[in-house]
């Protein structure tokens, strides 16, 4: 069979193949034990731009590109003489390539047919470029909204690094008018002047430690860091966490197990979810009287392959109506909320292969806060 | 009311601001006092002492806010500057309308501090008259009779003596004689006087 013309009607009555074949979005290839194209459908000439004739007994190495043109060839000789299967029956990614030379990214399937003593094996090959597209866009448009609420969290922990700047400034301003004031006074103040430059320097010093701190965490970083460990990315951001918390009177606790196994993760993007769910607790408890004002952080193994941070606090909890909402983009019950970090953790939780959940801490009330919790699984070994 | 000294009470957190707030007012012969948190502030606070109050408004444990509640709740009526940080200012605004003296942004010139702490301690200073003058004129007002107190409530009312002698159904005579008394017992020169004395009683 070389061509894809007239198929005898079927006795039975069935429908006739070809037009079913020609209908199908997928490329069709049947090739022969060598490789060489014994038939093809209409979607494979739209696909690569060639003519029936062009192809009909070509090998099927001239669609693809790269390894993949020999290759395939390969493994046919193989299966022939070894029996082995390499990419029969299985799906697989290839770089194709059309007639005027552009190539696109194909999934290609192969089947065997065997009639009597005679091999064939049927190729479905889809275009994957669109595919592709849309994943990419997905992709870009996550990092990005990754990058904003970074962005505007970075924002926020400005604003708590200059309250905390704010601090040995206006110590370092007194005590530098203090000084100049003793000395225009003329008065035997010696002592009360070198008191006052000696806090002046350490006060410097304390200045240059809040800018250090903060300047670890915006580093960008892209990476997977392999083999890292949990409470050492907790531990870099929590002085940051402490700025969000001390400005809004609440005391953090960090409890974070040190024999937790390693991690593979991308430490900036858990940092991120860390700070988050820090930053809704605050948030959370801007109600809350000043004795109850806490809020725990808390990482342990909870199964043999999974660690669980949660992050607790006593504030406003979650709402009934709420609870089915919150991790939607946009959805928030703040008046300057953007609503958009509870659904970024859940991605970048997902991506790392766990799961982002909370619960109120009372199952009654919402009154009594609530716990936000992620897990990620520990580093298999392979 | 024992002559408390006027000093400054500074209430911060922060080591090293509270202790440099300390030595800028020691080099203008102000005698300041540091508190570091609200509770140590309100756990001595003593209803006698005169000056000002600097209060933090960012403090771990009871904040700025509170301690300005709670310390209004005693009577306290010393003039409180805020010392806020940048984004403190709807705080602030919350603090003045409950009745702070001044807030101030850190970080400050010490000039601009000076000015508002001198101004805070000038209005303890007319407060502090006003409510000694308050104490008096109401011991001089205890020592009246029930007759007297009568006739000097229709007085002060800008009655004359002839309308209040038809009220109380005495005579023209016997209300003269009262309301003499009355000017004497509360040391009052004029009517005005009088007057302005009866306004206290009312606050
Ligand atoms: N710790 C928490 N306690 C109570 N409610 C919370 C907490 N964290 C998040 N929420 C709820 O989830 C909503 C969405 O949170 P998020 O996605 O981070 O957006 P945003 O913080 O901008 O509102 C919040 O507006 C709030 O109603
Ligand atoms: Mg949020």
């Amino acid at each position: 069979m070389t061509e894809t013309t007239q198929a005898p009607i079927e006795p039975s009555g069935a429908v006739q193949l070809d037009p079913v074949l020609d209908a199908m979005v997928e490329s069709m290839i049947v090739i022969d034990e060598q490789g060489l194209i014994e038939r093809i459908n209409k979607a494979t000439t739209d696909m690569f731009g060639y003519t029936t004739e062009e192809l009909v007994g070509q090998s099927i190495g001239l669609l693809m590109t790269g390894p993949d043109k020999s290759h395939h060839v390969d493994y046919l000789e193989r299966y022939r003489k070894t029996g082995k299967k390499r990419i029969i029956g299985k799906g697989r990614e290839v770089q194709a390539q059309r007639k005027d030379g552009t190539k696109f990214p194909a999934d290609i399937a192969v089947g065997e047919v065997r009639s009597g003593k005679l091999i064939r094996f049927v190729g479905l090959i889809r275009d994957l470029t669109e595919h592709r597209q849309v994943e990419e866009q997905a992709l870009r448009q996550r990092e990005e909204m990754v990058n904003v609420s970074r962005l505007s969290m970075m924002g926020e922990m400005a604003a708590a690094m200059a309250h905390e700047l704010n601090q040995p400034l206006t110590a370092i301003a007194n005590y530098a008018a203090a000084s100049i004031r003793l000395l225009k006074q003329n008065k035997d103040s010696h002592e009360d002047i070198l008191g006052a430059l000696e806090e002046i320097v350490s006060q410097t010093h304390r200045a240059g430690e809040v800018i250090r701190r903060t300047r670890n965490f915006t580093k960008s970083g892209e990476a997977i860091n392999e083999g890292t460990s949990l409470k050492k990315i907790a531990a870099q951001i929590r002085s940051l966490a402490e700025l969000d918390t001390k400005a809004n009177n609440i005391r953090l606790n960090w409890n974070i197990l040190d024999d937790l196994p390693p991690i593979n993760v991308n430490s900036v993007q858990i940092q991120q979810v860390i700070l988050n769910l820090i930053r809704n607790a605050v948030d959370a408890m801007q109600d809350t009287p000043p004795d109850k004002r806490i809020i725990t952080v808390r990482a342990k193994l909870t199964a043999p392959q999974q660690i669980r941070l949660e992050v607790r606090d006593e504030g406003s909890g979650v709402s009934e109506n709420a609870a089915k909402d919150i991790f939607n983009t946009f959805f928030t019950t703040k008046t300057t909320g953007m609503g958009m970090g509870l659904a970024i953790c859940r991605t970048i939780v997902r991506t790392h292969g766990g799961e982002l959940g909370f619960h109120n801490n009372n199952r009654y009330t919402s009154s009594e806060g609530a716990t936000f919790f992620f897990t990620i699984p520990t580093q298999v070994n392979r | 009311m024992s002559v408390e000294k006027s000093r400054v009470f500074i209430v911060d957190d922060d080591d090293a601001v509270r202790d440099s707030l300390c030595l800028l007012f020691k080099t203008v012969d102000i005698e300041a006092i540091g508190f570091e948190s609200g509770d140590k502030f309100l756990l001595e606070f003593d209803a006698d002492w005169q000056g000002c109050i600097i209060l933090d408004i960012r403090m771990p444990g009871t904040s700025g806010l509170e301690v300005q509640k709670l310390l209004s709740e005693r009577d306290c009526t010393l003039p409180i500057i805020f010392i806020t940080g940048h984004g403190d200012v709807p705080m602030a605004v919350e603090a003045m309308q409950l009745g702070a003296f001044d807030f101030i942004q850190k970080p400050f010139r010490d000039q601009e501090l000076m000015d508002r702490v001198a101004e805070a301690l000038s209005s303890n200073e007319e407060n502090k008259e006003e409510v000694l003058q308050k104490r008096h004129v109401t011991e001089r007002y205890a020592t009246l009779t029930p007759r007297e107190t009568e006739v000097m409530q229709c007085v002060v009312k800008g009655q004359a003596n002839k309308v209040i002698a038809l009220d109380l159904e005495v005579s023209q005579r016997t209300v003269e004689i009262h309301r003499a008394r009355v000017m004497e017992k509360m040391a009052a020169r004029s009517l005005a006087a009088l007057v302005r004395m009866s306004l206290l009683l009312e606050n």
